[in-house]
């Protein structure tokens, strides 16, 4: 029986097939699987080049605002000193402070082992310290609170997973990671609303913020085409495109306008 | 020569042809034909043979192939140390009690079961004789027999009796028993003693049960598909595989279906895709095995859902009821949410029916309503119409009764004697009572009309109004194509010649009411604008065309209002929506001026509070049948956003051609004509229209409708030979383009199709024909539909009430709905992100139910102080004020427990009392460093508050139920993802959970639950004890707070 069966099988699937003339509707294209990724090859530090350069501003630098806070003991208890926004700090050279500046493109699919050292982000004087900073997925973070008050954490990415956590005094640190990429996470404090801070997540080690010579160093590259990308809390984000070869070192300036 | 062939013999046939050949061949044929037959008898009929055979084989190999893969996975499982850890406990727990278990085993298997077997023989036999006996006794005819009887079961009960009962060693122990009652006795002893042990045994293994159940929990937990063996087991099932009809039988249905004859993938407990399965659609699982588990295909079947002739197995088309004789084919995957219409008639939201729900959405969004009727769907006007009939009525019944009375007293005071008299003066008070009983009803019926003029709506604006509101010279453009000046707008587009088109709009212009508008100065248009952005007004309106149209589309884009309406209406509307230049008289059926209140001697004013009829004293209609509320704005704020809304045009209002004609009286008549052909007045308030009834035909039953009572008209062949002569093919091209099946005829204007184009989008058109297709006639028996009772029937009324006024546009009401504010730009900013009004999930664990209702009646919380939110006063969005009836609200708040599977009648459970002790701990904890309370809720200091971002405690005791608050205390995050409320404040320890940051002193001592006190504090708290805190707290800070404000709103 079952052979017979095997034998009609063919005729009456063509028989049928005849029969009713509508073949069912295309396939739909399976969801691509995220193709498997090529061995990365890894970065030969003999040929690994680097990229530096400078945050630049012209024009007139916007006044601070002053932060008062002298409503709330605890957070001037540490330190009497007037505090600003950190919006737009820009350095005595003419450059800017607190440039997120990092490779956007180019690197292609290679992958990067996390980092075993956290990033520390410091809750003092009911300020976050420093007010941008950067990680690479899966790095952890660690969220210290040095004041004598309770602070809550408050991340509001827009794709990573957003939380909400208190810490009080003297709780342990939060240890948290960003699972996915995002050019920038704002983090704030519900209690103390001028807390601000922004973390940039990206997948790759090639991360910088400027300091206060407005200066940035982006190192151990493998040598390629790159877009680099510099993103500024008020003046938003500029892209610059640069090859660099082996061991080659070239700078970049970005300038920012007031 | 000649002659020869005469003289032979005539060549006979029979003998000199042969029929062989037509033999041989008929014969082949025939054997052909036996073949051919056999053939399809086994096979050409039975194609779900082929079916068959192929799934069995590729699903063995697909099961193969997985086989290794979970076999892994579960290995690794095994061998992980958490896994190693539960399987030790579980044969720990198991060895413990091994030897008594298997003492309990010897002792039931090897003595008492076989000693109960022996014993219950002779019991049954000495039972036997003693009820034989018993019986003939009974029915022994003399007391002298009877008595022998008696002396013969004594004798037999008393008599001894012997019995071998084994003892587990192969030895035979002796009993003698010296009655039938120690017999059963012993008898009852042995089994009471089997069940003792039973249950011991049971006890025993239930440590060993718990540790099995641990272990195999923690194996499901961990693995991602089936087990090995449960993979084994399907191989074993293709292995023994028999080849027959898969049919489901619902008897009392009469349901057959054979559909998983083919489609056997459908319930496999693997999940099966069509790659996998060499391709084949009908080898794949169901997409929704949730839906399965709640509708049991046991019980359903196939066809209910899905249509198509379940029985037939002879051919794809004829089984998916795709030829000419079945009327209910296989709905098309598009349309597959039919099915779900045909039982879920009810349902406003269903879930796992996306397409039905955006169906029903634009029924009532696009006045599918205002000309066809749909059962259940805007069912205000014809309740309205009922009860103001009634009304009438009864009315007219009172009247006969006084008069009735009258006249009785009369004959009464003429009767003859006094006891007539009595009996005639009993009568009539008798009717007296009965009329002001009347009374009583009528005023029950006025409320009821009331109610239902509050909840009654029209789809487009009152064109009573159009006086007062609009540029005279705009209407006929935008009767042109309204489209063209509003892309995206409700109203369609009615296909009018010119004549038409002027005399309805003349006729529109001049059925206007007259009225004057009190003249309002300028507004600043910069305030508008941040007004209009930031109070709410986007939940709902858009600005800006195409791509770079923002805010909602629930209600009119405003892009280009300020070419169309005047100032002064603008500003009345935006303070107070509701606001109509003249009270309409349901009863009197006119529109009542100032000069009917004057004849009363009253003032001319109708709002809510005074909406009787000055002339029939009955319910008038006060308010315009519009969804928009009042957002509590000054009229100062109202200028504000006029103004700025005034701006919004592209022309400015008098480049619009003049239309004199528009003040013809000639035109009004032709128009009215007009008007009332195409149904204008089921979606506008027209003046003298009030009564018009739906135009369209009846769309309950829509896709019942025989084939041949759809009128394709012309199109009848064209659509034979593009496929698409069906219900299906017929509701499409006609959404698609209502005019479509006038194609080709020649016909006078008003015997042609009316139905307006209403630019419907491809998407748009697959749900309402989803929604069609499913209306239908049911055979199937009332126990399949849908009927929600009691919370079930809460929940969709609520949905409706939901739909109506758009809740969903600043609020999210549903797991993965997303509201319209919290997607505007303006709102993708942290400090704005704390704007977004509450999410709404649990709203119903989270309120107390009497306090939601008089929130939802007067949002403000006040009846002075209006012009905020009477919870979040910090918010810039206003939760407006919507004029909901009592009805509504109650639906509401019954929408909302029943969501959150709240029982009513809600009793707030009693708190134990704060001893002083415990409110001084509650105080320091709240006001101390480590607890940031006051810091975000409002503290009723104003400087404070328009910069606080939580509600004020002082609402808790009324507003909140305890049980909620201390959830919510312990994990925001788990009900409100995003919330500004932080999660971790208490941690657990022990039994209770404490606070997690520092304690002020005190709480060393404090045993009890710190989440619990605050709390029992909580809902304490007085607006005292708020000022008391203020005083005793560091002043909250409050400069340089960088929330949302305007001028933060500027720099973005």
């Amino acid at each position: 029986m079952r052979s017979t069966c095997r034998f009609f099988v063919p005729a009456l699937l063509a028989l049928s097939l005849m029969g009713c003339g509508s073949k069912p509707p295309a396939e739909e294209t399976s969801s691509t699987a995220p193709a498997a990724a090529p061995a990365a090859a890894p970065v030969d530090p003999a040929t690994a080049a680097e990229i530096t350069g400078t945050v630049s501003f012209e024009g007139q630098a916007p006044s601070r605002v002053r932060i008062r806070m002298d409503a709330v003991p605890a957070c001037t208890e540490a330190s009497k000193e007037p505090v600003f926004s950190e919006e737009v700090v820009v350095n005595d050279n003419k450059t800017l402070r607190d440039v997120f500046v990092y490779v956007k493109d180019g690197l292609g699919n290679r992958t990067f082992p996390v980092p075993a050292t956290s990033a520390v982000l410091d809750q003092k004087g009911c300020w976050y310290r420093p007010h941008v900073l950067g990680l690479m997925t899966g790095q952890k973070l660690n969220v210290k609170n040095s004041d004598p008050t309770n602070h809550n954490v408050h991340p509001i990415p827009t794709q990573n997973r957003e939380w909400n956590e208190s810490q009080p005094p003297q709780a342990a640190d939060l240890a948290k990671d960003f699972a996915r990429p995002e050019v920038m996470i704002p983090v704030k404090c519900n209690v103390h609303p001028w807390m601000k801070a922004y973390i940039g997540v990206v997948p790759h080690p090639f991360f910088a913020v400027t300091d206060e010579q407005g200066s940035f160093s982006l190192q151990g590259l493998p040598p390629g085409d790159y877009t680099i990308e510099a993103w500024q809390e008020k003046y938003g984000t500029q892209e610059q495109k640069i090859t660099v070869g082996p061991k080659e070192s070239k700078a970049i300036t970005f300038t920012y306008k007031g | 020569m000649p002659e020869t062939s005469s003289q032979q013999p005539d060549q006979d046939p029979v003998v000199t042809s042969s029929l062989s050949v037509p033999l041989l061949i008929s014969a082949l044929l025939l054997v052909l034909v036996l073949f051919w037959s056999l053939y399809d008898e086994l096979y050409g009929q039975r194609l779900w043979k082929s079916y068959q055979d192929r799934f069995v084989k590729n699903y063995t190999s697909l099961i193969q192939k997985q086989l290794p893969a979970q076999a892994e996975q579960e290995k690794q499982i095994r061998q992980s140390p958490e896994f190693q850890k539960l399987e030790q406990a579980a044969a720990a727990a198991e060895d413990a009690v091994r030897p008594q278990i298997a003492e309990i085993d010897r002792e039931i298997s090897q003595v008492l079961t076989p000693q109960i077997a022996v014993l219950n023989k002779h019991f049954a036999e000495a039972r036997g004789e003693v009820q034989a006996l018993q019986y003939q006794m009974e029915t022994a005819a003399s007391q002298r027999s009877k008595e022998s009887y008696r002396k013969d079961i004594a004798a037999a009960e008393n008599r001894k009796r012997e019995a071998e009962l084994p003892t587990g060693n192969g030895v035979v122990k002796k009993i003698t028993f010296n009655n039938y009652g120690e017999m059963d006795a012993e008898l009852t002893r042995l089994k009471a003693r089997k069940a003792e042990l039973e249950t011991k045994r049971i006890e025993l293994l239930k440590p060993a049960e718990e540790a099995r159940r641990k272990r195999d929990a923690y194996m499901k937990d961990h693995l991602v598909g089936l087990t090995e063996a449960q993979m084994q087991g399907l191989l074993r099932k293709m292995q023994t595989f028999v080849m027959d009809i898969k049919q489901i039988h619902v008897a009392d249905v009469d349901l057959v279906d054979r559909c998983e004859s083919c489609h056997l993938a459908t319930r496999e407990p693997l999940k099966i895709t069509k790659a996998e399965m060499g391709g084949e659609p009908a080898f794949t699982s169901h997409p929704a095995p949730e839906l399965l588990e709640i509708h049991d295909p046991e019980r359903f079947g196939c066809t209910p859902c899905h249509n198509g002739n379940g029985r037939a197995t002879t051919s794809v088309e004829k089984a998916h009821g795709k030829y000419k004789h079945w009327l209910w084919p296989l709905y098309d995957r598009a349309n597959m949410e039919a099915g779900c219409q045909e039982c879920h008639i009810r349902d406003m939201v269903l879930t796992y029916a996306d397409t039905l729900n955006q169906a029903k959405a634009l029924v009532d969004h696009r006045g599918c309503v205002g000309c066809h009727r749909y059962e259940g769907y805007d069912p205000e006007p014809e309740q309205l119409q009922i009860v103001q009939q009634t009304i009438s009525q009864k009315e007219a019944l009172k009247h006969q009764m006084l008069l009735d009375a009258q006249r009785t007293i009369s004959d009464g005071d003429r009767a003859p004697d006094n006891k007539t008299a009595q009996q005639l003066y009993a009568k009539a008070d008798n009717l007296r009572v009965m009329s002001s009983g009347i009374d009583n009803e009528i005023g029950e019926l006025d409320r009821q009309a009331k109610n239902l003029m509050r909840e009654r709506k029209k789809v487009g604006p009152s064109l009573k109004e159009v006086r007062v509101k609009l540029n005279r010279d705009w209407i006929p453009v935008w009767l042109e194509d309204p489209q063209d000046f509003r892309p995206g707008s409700r109203m369609p587009r009615f296909r009018l010649d010119d004549d038409q088109r002027k005399a309805i709009a003349a006729f529109i212009w001049q059925a206007g009411v007259p009225g004057q508008l009190p003249s309002r100065p300028k507004g600043d248009s910069n305030t508008g604008k941040e007004l209009f952005e930031t109070r709410g007004c986007m939940g709902c309106h858009s600005v800006g065309e195409g791509d770079n149209s923002v805010g909602g589309t629930f209600a009119a884009n405003l892009t280009r209002v300020g070419e169309k309406a005047n100032y002064e209406y603008l500003v009345r509307w935006v303070h107070d929506p509701r606001e109509r230049t003249r009270p309409y008289c349901p009863l009197e059926k006119r529109d009542i001026g100032p000069e009917d209140y004057q004849k009363a001697g009253l003032p001319f004013v109708f709002d809510p509070d005074h909406s009787t009829c000055p002339n029939d004293g009955h319910e008038m209609q006060v308010q315009q049948m519009t969804v928009m509320p009042s957002l509590r704005l000054t009229n100062e704020e109202a200028q504000d956003i006029a103004s700025y809304l005034i701006t919004l045009r592209k022309k400015v209002p008098n480049s619009y051609p003049a239309a004199p004609y528009m003040d013809d009286p000639a035109l009004k008549a032709k128009g009215l004509a007009w008007v009332k052909h195409y149904g204008c007045a089921g979606c506008h308030e027209i003046a003298g229209l009030e009564e018009e009834g739906r135009i369209g035909t009846e769309l309950t039953k829509e896709g019942s409708k025989p084939i041949e009572r759809l009128d394709f008209a012309l199109l009848t062949h064209k659509a034979e030979r593009e496929g698409w002569y069906n219900n299906k093919g017929f509701f499409e091209h006609k959404l698609e383009n209502p005019a479509v099946y006038d194609e080709g005829r020649e016909r006078p204007p008003l015997e042609r199709l009316r139905m307006p184009d209403f630019d419907l989008k491809p998407d748009e058109i697959t749900a309402l024909t989803t929604l069609l297709l499913g209306s239908v006639d049911s055979a199937l028996p009332p126990r399949y539909f849908h009927q929600p009772e009691g919370q079930g029937r809460d929940i969709q009324e609520g949905w409706r009430i939901v739909m109506k006024y758009n809740c969903m546009g600043c609020h999210v009401l549903r797991l993965g709905q997303r509201s319209v504010i919290m997607d505007l730009p303006r709102y993708q900013d942290p400090d704005w992100k704390e704007q977004i009004p509450p999410q709404l999930i649990g709203e119903g664990a989270r309120v107390d139910p009497v306090w939601l209702s008089k929130f939802l009646a007067n949002p403000a919380l006040s009846e002075t102080d209006t012009n905020r939110n009477g919870v979040r006063p910090y918010l810039n969005i206003r939760m407006p004020t919507f004029f909901l009836s009592d009805h509504e609200v109650a639906k509401l708040v019954r929408f909302f427990e029943a969501l959150s599977s709240e029982q009513g009648p809600y009793i707030p459970p009693k708190l134990e009392p704060l001893t002083e002790q415990e409110r001084s701990l509650a105080r320091a904890l709240f006001t101390s460093p480590g607890a940031p309370c006051l810091q975000c809720h409002a503290t009723g200091d104003p400087r404070h508050d328009e910069k606080a971002t939580a509600p004020s405690f002082v609402l808790s005791r009324l507003r909140l139920r305890p049980d909620w608050t201390r959830r919510w205390m312990l994990d925001p995050a788990m009900m409100s993802p995003g919330t500004a409320m932080p999660s971790g404040l208490f941690k657990p320890e022990a039994n209770r959970m404490v606070f997690a940051g520092p304690t002020p002193p005190g709480f060393e001592a404090y045993k009890k639950d710190h989440a619990q006190l605050l709390v029992r504090y909580m809902f304490e708290f007085t607006p005292e004890e708020q000022r008391r805190l203020a005083g005793s707290a560091p002043m909250p800070a409050s400069a340089s707070r960088s929330v949302p404000n305007p001028t933060r709103a500027a720099l973005q």
